[in-house]
C-alpha cells in the first residue's frame, strides 16, 4: 500500500484481524481492506503476513473458517470469530491499552 | 444460492477431516481469490488487467513462503481435531456403552458372568501351562541336556536306573555326550540328617557324580559347585546347598561358603549355594548335593546289578539325541554280553530332559486346555447370541440413531465399543476369577505340578489374557454388529415386526455351536471322572484306611547287630501304643517305591519257560503283611527266628509264584538271588507297588534281620483315626532313640490320595467345565426359545384365536428347541468322537469312545434342552389371543 504507511508492531496483526472478524464473517482480502480503511490508509498488513496469521490463529481455534460466496459471487473463504477469539481479544486489548497508558504517562510530561 | 446450497450439502457428506491434498488445494482458492479480489480493484481503479494482475502479486508478498507456512499450519490444525473428535467419539461410545449396560442389568449380568468364567478358566489353566511346560528351564542351553536311561526290553523295562559300573563305563567311552553325570535321588526318601546348630533336621538330598553340575551347566550364585576331585574318597566331605535352604536354614549368610556344617554326623564343608530356580533333579525343593561317594557300599551295594542312579547328558556340539542313543545303547548292548548281571540291559532309552520332568503333566494340561478352550468360545458364543438378542431389540433405536444422520460405520463403533468393554470387563473379572482359580489349583496341585512355584500370573500371562479377552469381543462382538447394521433401514419401516427373520436364524446357529461344545466338553469330562472312579475302585492289595507310616532313616549312630535291636525296640514300642493292631517296616512304602530290581535264578526252571522274569526285591520286619493288610496266601510270614545264621528265607507275591514257578506251590522252592540261595517260606497277596494304574510286579520280600536296609517306613494299624496317633508314634520312636530324625508321619490314605491327586484333580476340573458348559449349551437353547415365544406372541395367539389345540402350539414350539439340541448333539458327539483319542492317554480302564458315556451325555443332554424349551414353550401358552392381538 501507500509508502507512508506505518509499520506494524508485532503482535498487533493478530488483534486488527480478531477486531475486523468482530463485524462479522470476513474473507482474507475483505479483512485486508477493512484494517486499510478503518485506519485511513495509516496501517498496512502485508498480505503475506496477514494470511500466516488468519491460518495461525485458525488452527489456535481463535478463529474458524467456513467457505462461502463474496458479494462478486465468487467462492470465497470466511472467517469467523470463535468464541475463545473474542475473549482473547478483549484480553488483548486491555493489555495493550495498559501499555499505552504506562509508555504515554512517561512520555506527556515532556 | 444454488451455488452455495450444494456447497452446503457436500460439506455433510465430506470426511470429517480433509486430506493433504484437500487441505492445498483449499489453500490455493483462497489465495487465488485473494489476487483476483485485489486485481479487480486495481482495474477499478484504472489499471490495465496485466499490470492490476502483477501489481497485487506484488503487494501480497511472498507467496511460496507464506504457501508453505500456511499449509503447515493448516495441517497441524487437521491432525489435532482428528485427535481430538477420535478421542471425543470414543469417550462419547465409552459412555454410552456403560450407560446401556446399566440400564440392561440382566444382560449385562449375564454376559460379565459368562464371560469372566470363560476367561477365568482360560487364565489359570494357562498359568499353570505357561509356568510348567513354556517357561525355559533354569539351566544354561537346556534344549542339549537328555536323560539316559538303562534299559532291559525283555522285560519290558525301558526307563531303569544305572548301575554305577556301568555309568562309568558309558562316562568313560561316550564320544557324544559332551558331558554326563548321575545322581541318586529319591523324592522324600533320600536324605541327610542335619545336626549340630540348631534343630535337628531331616534333609533332602541329591547324591550326584562328578559331572552332574557341569553337566547341567548352572553355577553356583556364591562359592562354587563340586570339583572333580571332591568326589573322591578322603575328599569328598563338601556339600552345596539349595538357595532356598540356604535362606531358610542361614538366613541367606553369604559368609556360609567355606564354614561346616555337620550331615549325617559328619563335618561337611560348605562349597557353595546354588541359584534360585535351581532344585534338580527335584521339582519342587531340596536342600542339598553332596558328592555320591559319601554313600558307601555298605549302604548301596555298587555290583553292576544294582541299578540305582539317575543319568543326565549333554549332547556333543552338532550331536543328536539318537546318535548318543545309538552310542550308548551299542555300548550297552556291549556291556550285556560281557557281564553276567548284566543279562538283557542290552539298551537304553534317551529323553529330553524337559520331557522327563513334565512328561505325566503334558498330556493332562493338554487335555484341560482344549477344555477350557472350548469353555472360552461356549462362553464367546453365547455372548454373541445375548448381543444379537439385545441387537434385535434394539433395533428401533438404531434405526433412530440412523435415520438422524449416524453413518452406518459409526454405528458398527459403537456397538463393536460396547462389546469391547464387556469383553474388557469380563477379561478383568476373568483375571480375578483366574487368580483364585491358580490359587485353588496350587492349594490342591503342588505336590503333583513340577515348579508349582513358579507358577503365578505375571505379565506374559496378563497379557495373553488381554488378548484374549479383547479377541473374543471383537470376533463375538462383529456378527451381531454386522447383522444390527445391515437392515437399519428397512427395520424403521417395517416396525416392530420386522425383526424376527434372520437374526433368529444366526442366533440358532450359535447356539447348536454352542450345545456341540458343550457336548464334546460334557462326554469329555465324563470319561475321564468314569477313568477316575474306575482307578479309585481298583484293588491295591493293600488296606490304606486306619494305618499311620512314619518313615526315618537309621543313622550311622547305629552300627552292626545294634541297628536290628534297635529297630526291634521301636517296633516294640510302638506295638505297646494302646488301640494299635499291627506295627511292621518295608524299605520303600508301596506306591511310593519300587524295592531293589533283581533278576532271581531259579534251580530247576524249565528252558520251555524262558529266563525268569525280573523282580522287586523289598526289605521288611515282622508284621509288616499284617500291618498293611495283606492277606497270607499260603505258608507263613516272617518271624524273628529268621535271622542272621538262619537259612535266608523269602516270602513272594502271587504274582511271583505264578511266574517263577508256574503251575506249582511255591512254598519250599529255592532261588538264588546273585549267589545267596534264598528258600519261600510263604506267598502274600499281590500289592501294587509301582502305582494304582500299573500292573503288578512280581515282588520277593526279604526279613529286615537278614537283610538290613537304613531306611524304615513304619506302617501302624490301628483302631479309629490314625491322624490321632501321629504324636504318640512320634513319641514312641524318640523314646528309643531321642535323635533319631524322623522324615514324614502320615497315613497311608494320604500317601495314596498324593498318588491319585493328578486324576482326581483333573476329573474334577474337567467336570466343573463341563457343567459350566453344559449351563451355558441349556441357557442359550432357553434363551433362543424364550425369544422367538416373545417375537411370535402374535402367531401363537391368532393360531389358538383359530382354535389350533394347545398341544400343538407347545410341540411346534418344544419341537423347534429339541431341533436345535438334536443339530447340536450329532455335531458334538462328532467332535467328541474326533477328540477323545487324545484322552487315551489320561483314562483308565475305560475306552475313550465308550458308547455308555456317550450314551448317558446324550440323554442328559435331551433332558437338559426339553426343559429349556418347554418352560418358555409354557409362558407362551399363557399368553392370551386378545391382548397378543393387540399388542403393538
Amino acid at each position: 500500500m501507500a509508502v507512508d504507511s506505518l509499520a506494524l508492531v508485532q503482535g498487533t496483526v493478530n488483534v486488527l484481524i480478531l477486531k475486523a472478524l468482530t463485524q462479522g464473517p470476513m474473507h482474507g482480502y475483505g479483512i485486508s481492506k477493512w484494517i486499510h480503511d478503518e485506519s485511513t490508509g495509516a496501517l498496512a498488513v502485508e498480505d503475506a503476513a496477514l494470511y500466516q496469521a488468519l491460518h495461525r490463529l485458525e488452527r489456535k481455534g481463535l478463529i474458524e473458517s467456513e467457505w462461502g460466496v463474496s458479494d462478486a459471487n465468487r467462492k470465497a473463504k470466511f472467517y469467523t470469530l470463535t468464541r475463545e477469539g473474542r475473549k482473547y481479544l478483549q484480553a488483548e486489548v486491555a493489555a495493550l491499552r495498559r501499555y499505552m497508558d504506562a509508555l504515554f504517562k512517561i512520555l506527556q510530561p515532556a | 444460492m444454488n451455488d452455495s446450497e450444494r456447497l452446503h450439502r457436500r460439506r455433510q457428506f465430506r470426511f470429517p477431516w480433509r486430506s493433504r491434498r484437500q487441505v492445498a488445494e483449499e489453500l490455493e482458492a483462497e489465495l487465488a481469490f485473494h489476487i483476483d479480489a485485489s486485481a479487480a480493484d486495481l482495474v477499478a481503479k484504472g489499471w490495465s488487467d496485466a499490470a492490476a494482475r502483477s501489481e497485487a502479486v506484488r503487494r501480497f508478498g511472498d507467496m511460496d513462503y507464506t504457501g508453505a507456512y500456511c499449509r503447515r499450519e493448516d495441517a497441524r490444525r487437521e491432525q489435532e481435531k482428528r485427535r481430538t473428535t477420535m478421542l471425543d467419539e470414543l469417550w462419547q461410545d465409552l459412555t454410552f456403552a456403560f450407560r446401556s449396560m446399566r440400564s440392561s442389568r440382566g444382560f449385562t449380568t449375564a454376559a460379565l458372568l459368562t464371560l469372566a468364567l470363560g476367561i477365568g478358566a482360560n487364565t489359570a489353566v494357562f498359568s499353570v501351562v505357561h509356568g510348567v511346560l513354556l517357561d525355559p528351564l533354569p539351566f544354561h542351553d537346556a534344549g542339549q541336556l537328555v536323560r539316559v536311561f538303562h534299559a532291559q526290553p525283555s522285560s519290558g523295562n525301558l526307563r531303569g536306573a544305572v548301575s554305577e559300573p556301568d555309568f562309568l563305563d558309558w562316562r568313560e567311552s561316550s564320544r557324544t555326550a559332551a558331558s554326563m553325570g548321575a545322581y541318586f535321588f529319591a523324592d522324600g526318601l533320600s536324605g541327610v540328617d542335619l545336626t549340630g546348630a540348631g534343630d535337628p533336621e531331616r534333609l533332602s538330598a541329591a547324591l550326584v557324580t562328578d559331572g552332574f553340575f557341569q553337566t547341567l551347566g548352572t553355577a553356583a550364585i556364591l562359592g562354587r559347585t563340586l570339583a572333580t576331585e571332591e568326589h573322591l574318597e578322603g575328599r569328598n566331605r563338601v556339600v552345596v546347598l539349595s538357595h532356598g535352604f540356604w535362606t531358610r536354614r542361614f538366613a541367606a549368610d553369604p559368609s556360609i561358603v567355606g564354614r561346616t556344617i555337620r550331615l549325617d554326623g559328619d563335618p561337611f564343608e560348605v562349597a557353595g549355594v546354588m541359584p534360585p530356580g535351581f532344585t534338580y533333579p527335584a521339582t519342587q525343593a531340596i536342600d542339598v548335593w553332596i558328592p555320591l561317594s559319601n554313600l558307601g557300599p555298605e549302604a548301596i551295594p555298587r555290583g553292576r546289578d544294582v541299578h540305582f542312579l539317575s543319568v543326565v547328558a549333554r549332547l556333543g556340539p552338532g550331536v543328536t539325541a539318537a546318535q548318543l542313543h545309538d552310542e550308548v545303547g551299542g555300548l550297552a548292548a556291549r556291556l550285556s554280553r560281557q557281564f553276567v548281571e548284566n543279562a538283557g540291559w542290552d539298551g537304553v532309552t534317551v529323553v529330553g530332559l524337559r520331557d522327563t520332568i513334565v512328561g505325566d503333566v503334558r498330556r493332562p494340561l493338554f487335555v484341560l486346555s482344549v477344555a477350557v478352550a472350548l469353555l472360552l468360545v461356549i462362553a464367546g458364543v453365547n455372548v454373541a447370541s445375548l448381543l444379537l438378542a439385545r441387537a434385535s431389540g434394539r433395533q428401533r433405536e438404531l434405526a433412530v440413531r440412523a435415520a438422524l444422520g449416524a453413518g452406518r460405520g459409526r454405528i458398527a463403533r459403537q456397538l463393536l465399543t460396547e462389546s469391547l468393554t464387556l469383553a474388557a470387563i469380563g477379561g478383568a473379572l476373568g483375571v480375578a476369577l483366574g487368580q483364585l482359580g491358580v490359587r485353588a489349583l496350587l492349594a490342591s496341585g503342588s505336590d503333583i505340578l513340577p515348579w508349582a512355584a513358579d507358577i503365578r500370573l505375571d505379565g506374559f500371562v496378563l497379557t495373553v489374557a488381554l488378548v484374549t479377552s479383547l479377541a473374543v469381543g471383537l470376533v463375538f462382538g462383529l456378527v451381531p454388529t454386522m447383522r444390527a447394521t445391515r437392515d437399519l433401514d428397512p427395520t424403521l419401516r417395517a416396525g416392530a415386526r420386522g425383526s424376527v427373520g434372520s437374526g433368529q436364524r444366526v442366533r440358532s446357529a450359535l447356539v447348536v455351536c454352542e450345545v456341540a461344545l458343550a457336548v464334546m466338553l460334557v462326554i469329555g469330562a465324563g470319561l475321564v471322572t468314569k477313568s477316575f472312579a474306575r482307578l479309585s475302585a481298583v484293588d491295591l492289595g493293600f488296606r490304606s484306611q486306619n494305618a499311620l507310616v512314619a518313615t526315618f532313616s537309621v543313622g550311622s549312630s547305629h552300627q552292626g547287630e545294634e541297628r536290628l535291636t534297635y529297630v526291634e525296640s521301636v517296633l516294640e514300642a510302638v506295638r505297646a501304643l494302646p488301640g494299635v493292631q499291627a506295627a511292621g517296616s518295608i524299605r520303600d512304602l508301596p506306591l511310593l517305591g519300587n524295592g531293589e530290581v533283581n533278576r532271581p535264578t531259579v534251580p530247576g526252571r524249565s528252558d520251555a519257560l524262558g529266563e525268569p522274569p525280573a523282580v522287586q526285591v523289598h526289605h521288611v520286619s515282622t508284621d509288616f503283611f499284617q500291618a498293611i493288610g495283606t492277606p497270607l496266601k499260603s505258608g507263613r510270614s516272617f518271624s524273628l527266628m529268621d535271622r542272621d545264621g538262619t537259612p535266608s528265607v523269602t516270602v513272594v507275591n502271587e504274582e511271583a509264584a505264578r511266574r517263577l514257578w508256574p503251575g506249582q506251590d511255591a512254598v519250599g522252592k529255592t532261588v538264588l538271588l546273585g549267589s545267596t540261595e534264598v528258600r519261600v517260606v510263604g506267598v502274600v497277596g499281590d500289592i501294587r507297588q509301582r502305582g494304582v494304574a500299573e500292573p503288578v510286579d512280581p515282588a520277593m520280600y526279604l526279613h529286615l534281620h537278614q537283610n538290613f536296609r537304613n531306611r524304615i517306613s513304619l506302617v501302624v494299624r490301628v483302631t479309629g483315626d490314625a491322624s490321632s496317633y501321629a504324636g504318640l508314634v512320634r513319641q514312641a520312636i524318640w523314646s528309643k532313640d531321642p535323635h533319631q530324625t524322623i522324615t514324614s508321619v502320615t497315613m497311608l490314605d494320604d500317601v495314596l490320595g498324593r498318588v491319585t491327586a493328578r486324576p482326581r484333580l483333573l476329573a474334577w476340573l474337567l467336570s466343573v467345565f463341563g457343567a459350566v458348559g453344559l449351563t451355558l449349551g441349556v441357557l442359550g437353547i432357553f434363551g433362543v426359545q424364550a425369544y422367538a415365544v416373545n417375537q411370535r406372541r402374535q402367531e401363537i395367539g391368532v393360531r389358538v384365536a383359530l382354535g389350533a389345540p394347545l398341544r400343538s402350539v407347545v410341540l411346534l414350539i418344544v419341537g423347534r428347541g429339541m431341533l436345535l439340541a438334536g443339530a447340536g448333539l450329532v455335531l458334538g458327539l462328532g467332535g467328541a468322537a474326533l477328540l477323545a483319542g487324545s484322552l487315551r492317554a489320561v483314562l483308565f480302564g475305560i475306552e475313550p469312545l465308550d458308547a455308555w458315556t456317550f450314551a448317558q451325555v446324550s440323554g442328559a443332554l435331551l433332558g437338559a434342552a426339553l426343559l429349556a424349551s418347554w418352560l418358555p414353550a409354557r409362558r407362551g401358552l399363557a399368553i392370551d389371543p386378545v391382548s397378543a392381538l393387540r399388542y403393538d
